[in-house]
């Protein structure tokens, strides 16, 4: 999943509301380092007409993003990402990882019996022989 | 908020046809609304009273104007595109802007020209030569080169195809709309201008049978996937409608909390069309 070809994709989930879909891709786009800290967001009005949305809908997106602090208004400007933004995802993505999933995967494991050790082994060697890319990070 | 067009009670005959039936509402500034309707549910009507092309009774006002009776000193602060090309089919398009320059107080050339640098039109191209979607493209730059505080779009991409179409809305967005401007805009492709809107009001037979803002209309309407053997235990909920869909009952309810569907089967927010649908055919089949 390359950030830029994703938050091309004009599609939206049903179940979510549109502004925080667009909070999620934009909180996507961070992580994968696709917007870097200091970067401008596009335009409320570039965003609204690229994907024919409401811009009040683009705006309110935004505005979680500056509520939760990853992103900031400057007057007459536009919005940019917070300095320390990336760091601060990464932080909260991990703890969420460590509270959450990990708990099933540990529980999953042990159910199956499975070594640690093993794993980490089994991932590493994976890791060099694919190369590929595929196994970066986890989407 | 406060209300650019308000409508209170208003009503339109033709001889005996009730095309507009004691219709109330307000649209705010900085909103685009929808108006959603079947053939022949009055929505021309309703634009031609907002537009002051025809009289109506009860009260009608239009940026604080009475729009039959003030038409003219209406007219320079609103903008009209109708689903019927209106621009004389022999003018050149820097006639045309020569004319607009002369006769309207809002109209920035610049303006048109840079927006028309944009587009494939000429300025000594004939209306008759250019294409639907250029006399559209025409029709939507010189709208916004004019400093309109209302703008009415009456089907605007109808018979487009949709490169046009999508062009059409973007311009839209990126051009001409902001926030002190209102747009009111009627089509039958709602899913293209869904997400455009911030409220929408359905019209059928003359009467408005919707009339909301986008934001609360997942408080107010569920759809509700059910398997077959949860049906009868949804219907409970009194349903506004029903339909079947790969096996599984769809229905819709008004005014239900999420929570008392829990169980049943997937829930979701009604599209649109879907809601119009349920609204205006209404009742359990």
């Amino acid at each position: 999943m390359t950030g830029a070809a994703n938050s091309m994709d004009p599609k939206w989930n049903e179940d979510l509301p549109i502004y925080r879909q667009l909070r999620d891709r934009v909180v996507a786009m961070i992580l994968e380092g696709v917007l870097t800290d200091g970067d401008a967001l596009p335009s409320v009005r570039n965003v609204a007409a690229e994907y024919r949305l409401n811009p009040l809908t683009v705006l309110k997106g935004y505005q979680e993003l500056v509520d939760e602090g990853l992103v900031e208004k400057k007057r007459g400007r536009g919005m940019f990402v917070t300095e320390g933004a990336r760091v601060q995802l990464m932080k909260d993505e991990r703890r969420r990882f460590v509270e959450k999933e990990w708990p099933v995967v540990a529980a999953t494991i042990e159910r199956l019996g499975l070594n640690i050790e093993d794993l980490l082994k089994e991932i590493n060697t994976s890791k060099s022989a694919g190369d590929s890319g595929k196994g970066k990070k986890n989407d | 908020m406060t209300s650019l067009v308000s409508a209170r009670n208003v009503s339109k005959s033709y001889g005996t046809v009730r095309a507009v039936d004691d219709v109330s509402f307000d649209i705010g500034k900085g909103r685009i609304m929808g108006l959603i309707g079947p053939n022949g549910a009055g929505k021309t009507t309703l634009l031609k009273a907002l537009l002051g092309l025809t009289d109506c009774q009860g009260s009608l006002s239009v940026l604080g104007l009475d729009p039959f009776k003030q038409r003219k000193d209406l007219m320079q602060n609103i903008c009209f595109i109708a689903d019927v090309a209106v621009l004389p089919r022999w003018i050149k398009v820097s006639q045309l802007l020569d004319f607009l320059a002369s006769v309207h107080p809002h109209f920035s050339r610049e303006r048109a020209e840079e927006l028309l640098k944009q587009t494939n039109i000429k300025n000594d191209s004939k209306v008759r030569e250019l294409s639907k979607g250029m006399v559209t493209q025409l029709h939507l730059s010189i709208i916004t080169a004019i400093e309109a505080k209302l703008l009415v779009l009456d089907e605007p991409t109808l018979g487009l195809d949709i490169i046009f179409r999508k062009e059409f809305y973007a311009n839209l967005l990126s051009d001409y709309f902001d926030e002190e401007r209102t747009i009111i805009i009627t089509t039958h492709q709602v899913e293209e201008i869904e997400n455009l809107l911030t409220d929408v009001m359905f019209i059928n037979g003359g009467k408005i049978v919707l009339d909301t803002e986008m934001d609360t209309l997942p408080e107010q309407y569920v759809e509700l996937m059910a398997s077959p053997d949860n049906a009868d235990k949804a219907r409970q909920f009194k349903p506004i409608h029903e339909r079947d869909v790969f096996g599984k009952k769809v229905m819709t309810f008004e005014g239900v909390n999420r929570e008392q569907l829990q169980g049943l089967g997937d829930l979701r927010t009604p599209d649109i069309a879907d809601l119009f649908v349920a609204k205006v055919k209404g009742g359990v089949q």
